[in-house]
């Protein structure tokens, strides 16, 4: 075709085109149906906070002078036998009462939790209640359990409002100065670390791997000023409850989960894709909660402790965290005593 | 049409009716009105054209609301169903899932049922309304959230119970997200729908109860034109009675008093279909989802094993559905207006049910703040046959959908009298004022003969 003609055929169409459709009452209005579907959220847990809201409300461990923190007072010595506490001691109380109760965790997976398929609360924690019930009472069995949330672990020794009132709180509980003010703490049980958690295919080695990325942690804790704190910038991404971070990582909403290795290691052990890494970067030593006035039983249950750390401790670690906490101390924390 | 009526004919120039008509046939009507069996066939013309287009207007009319009444019985009645059973559904299944759950790890196969039932009524009812949408720009929204989220919900639901089954912790973190799914998508959008289908629902029985004003300004018109034409008439020939005019009067009377009464006894019944019916209803599907999310609270208070407290939120709806003697609120509300008995005793025992389940919800919370678990869960499922809070919630559940059955029962029924009213009206107002038409022609026939 000759452009000449194309041209004056051109035209030729274009002005038909202009009259057909000025027939047919502008006809090119209509489009096919948009089938594409409205902006879809993915499911995020309730109360999901990035970015900088995320730090909101979280107290990154300030510093309070009260010597070391993990010291604690020194054992009994000799310890009682069981079912022939000392008159007129606080474990003399709880002997004649026949039980000891004890406020702990009954949904962090491997140190205090309801087993749904047992209905018996199990873990790391409920090991050393145990093991304070067998000391007391000659039978390891004799044990109320209250089960508290974290913010109760305190008013639960102090007869505060809102919390049921229990001898011991065993309840991944980190000791630190501020918290000397109102309880009296057993020496150290678990020395805990701030570790991370990611999908086992992830190629970070540790924290410091992530800057950039999302990193859950729950809303108010440490650990997600610690994250804050990494001089990488990984970005702290805040959940109401740790599992939740568990639920953003296999749905792929965050890279990883720092916080203690022990909830890690709970979190690893319910998710077989996923690892713990890292040296830790934060200690979280964890001790029994007791009342500031019961001195003998504080020093009673460091006697007990001292006996565990022989016996039954390497056991309960390997039986709960040991699997799950690669490069781990596999050994008891040594104790510290001011008086 | 008719724009005007004429002034009275009396000793006037203009006699009769004036129909509009193109201009040019007004100067050849004003001449021969100026006659008298010119002011007749003016007349003659006008009342004919004023009774047929009378009857066609009040037929349309009628029928129209007949039409509405059926649409309601048949069509609206039905989808506001859907929309509510949508909600309801999508409640009672998040409440099962979270029960279910509470169970232990091995699912309950009542609770699995129940759950699985829900979510294809969900589906089902969802159809329905979707079908019904057409044109409806408001519906689209919350039906698109539905379509799109409800396979979401159920996956995180699967995907909750699989990790239970192992017995994972992480199993109610799953469960809490596909509630908040469901508490922020899924819901809100449901009772959107639901609100679209009640206001579309209400409207038409407005639409079903609204005066025919068209109607009435012809009759009125028509009956004047009537009365004018045979005054105009005994004075020109001194006959007091025209016997075509006087049978197209009776016919007037004959369509007023019929339709008169018709249309107001149909007002009566539908009106009664919507306070003892329909509003009822409204206000019972309110009360049995909130009782359903005040389950769904007070249960995942329970599974969130204290990481997660819906206690303020289960209060908030208690006293929304009754109260702490359960008979306030909403119930109390449904209780006042009720007037039939049938509905009264439902709402009466939700009202007895639902204070033994406020009180063993008080057990409840106070076992499980107190750190006894194990009690607060018995109690909450029903494992503690003297205490049993699963059965006194499933009877609160059970008497509000009793309640609303019968409320619905009642609507249909008011409904279906409204529609019984105009049995034949629409016909039968056509034909009497055809034969009023044929009246006026006959009557005034005669006396135009007359002049010949």
């Amino acid at each position: 075709m000759k452009p000449g003609r194309f041209r004056r055929s051109g035209r030729f169409v274009v002005g038909f085109a202009v009259l057909a459709l000025a027939a047919t009452g502008c006809a090119v209005d209509s489009t096919p149906v948009n089938l594409a579907a409205a902006s879809v959220n993915p499911p995020l847990p309730a109360g999901i906070v990035q970015g900088a809201g995320a730090l909101a409300g979280s107290s990154s461990t300030a510093p309070q002078n009260c010597g070391d923190p993990t010291a604690s007072l020194s054992p009994l010595t000799p310890m009682p036998s069981p079912g022939a506490m000392p008159a007129d001691s606080s474990m003399a109380a709880i002997q004649k009462r026949g039980y000891l109760i004890a406020g702990v965790d009954q949904g962090t997976y491997l140190m205090g939790y309801l087993n749904p398929k047992t209905n018996n609360l199990e873990g790391f924690d409920i090991d050393m209640v145990h093991d304070l019930a067998q000391a007391i009472f000659g039978d390891p069995s004799k044990v109320q359990f209250r089960a508290i949330t974290s913010g109760q672990r305190i008013p639960a020794l102090t007869n505060g409002a809102g919390a049921p009132q229990v001898d011991v709180v065993v309840r991944t509980m980190t000791i630190s100065c501020a918290r000397e003010q109102q309880v009296a703490f057993s020496s150290v049980y678990y020395d805990a670390q701030q570790r991370v958690l990611v999908p086992k295919n992830s190629t970070a080695q540790s924290i410091s791997d992530l800057g950039g990325q999302k990193v859950c942690a729950t809303t108010g804790s440490d650990s997600i000023a610690h994250i804050a704190a990494v001089s990488t910038h990984p970005i702290p991404v805040a959940a109401q409850n740790w599992p939740d971070c568990l639920v953003m990582l296999e749905q792929g909403q965050v890279a990883a989960v720092s916080t203690d290795d022990t909830i890690l290691a709970g979190m690893a052990a319910q998710d077989p894709n996923t690892k713990v890494i890292g040296p830790g970067f934060f200690d979280e030593p964890y001790g029994i909660a007791m009342r500031k006035n019961e001195s003998d039983f504080v020093r009673f249950v460091n006697g007990v402790l001292q006996q565990v750390r022989t016996s039954s401790w390497t056991t309960s670690y390997q039986r709960w965290l040991g699997p799950y906490i690669q490069g781990g101390n596999p050994n008891p924390p040594q104790p510290k005593y001011s008086s | 049409m008719v724009t005007e009526a004429a002034p009275a004919p009396t000793g006037g120039q203009r006699g009769g009716l004036l129909v509009a008509v193109p201009g040019t046939v007004i100067p050849r009507l004003r001449s021969a009105s100026s006659t008298t069996p010119g002011r007749l066939t003016v007349s003659m013309v006008g009342l004919i054209l004023l009774s047929v287009l009378t009857g066609i207007v009040g037929l349309v009319t009628i029928q129209d609301k007949a039409n509405t009444l059926d649409d309601l019985v048949n069509h609206r009645e039905p989808v506001n169903a859907a929309a509510q059973q949508i909600y309801r559904s999508l409640s009672d299944a998040d409440a099962t899932a979270a029960s279910a759950f509470l169970a232990g790890a091995i699912e309950p196969a009542a609770d699995r049922t129940r759950y699985q039932t829900d979510i294809q009524q969900a589906g089902a009812a969802l159809a329905i309304a979707a079908t019904d949408s057409f044109g409806v720009d408001e519906a689209a929204k919350p039906l698109s959230d539905l379509a799109i989220s409800l396979p979401v919900y159920t996956g995180l639901i699967e995907r909750a119970s699989a990790n239970n089954e192992l017995g994972y912790p992480v199993g109610a973190a799953f469960l809490g997200e596909a509630d908040n799914l469901m508490r922020t998508t899924l819901l809100p959008a449901a009772q959107q729908l639901y609100t679209i289908d009640t206001q579309r629902l209400a409207a038409e029985q407005d639409q079903a109860t609204a005066l025919p004003w068209l109607t009435l300004i012809l009759i009125i018109l028509l009956a004047a034109a009537l009365v004018l034409t045979q005054r105009y008439l005994s004075r020109r020939t001194n006959r007091t009675v025209n016997l075509g005019l006087a049978l197209a009067s009776i016919a007037v009377i004959v369509a007023v008093v019929w339709g008169g009464v018709g249309l107001v006894l149909e007002s009566v019944y539908v009106n009664h279909g919507q306070s003892s019916g329909s509003n009822q209803v409204d206000q019972l599907s309110q009360a049995r989802i909130a009782a359903l999310q005040a389950r769904t609270d007070e249960v995942l208070t329970l599974v969130a094993r204290g990481s997660v407290d819906y206690t303020k939120q289960f209060d908030t709806l208690a006293n929304q559905i009754g109260g702490k003697d359960g008979s306030g609120g909403l119930l109390g509300q449904v209780l006042a207006n009720s007037s039939s008995s049938a509905m009264s005793s439902q709402v009466q025992s939700a009202v007895t049910a639902a204070k033994k389940w406020f009180t063993l919800h008080d057990q409840v919370d106070t076992a499980n703040t107190g750190g006894d678990y194990q009690t607060a869960v018995n109690v909450a499922l029903g494992n503690d046959r003297t205490h049993d809070e699963a059965t006194a919630f499933d009877q609160v559940d059970t008497a509000l959908g009793n309640a609303i059955q019968a409320g619905r029962s009642d609507f249909l029924r008011q409904t279906d009298t409204a529609g019984n009213w105009l049995t034949a009206l629409p016909i039968g107002v056509l034909v009497l004022f055809l034969v009023a038409a044929f009246g006026s022609t006959f009557g005034i026939w005669q006396r135009l003969r007359e002049y010949r």
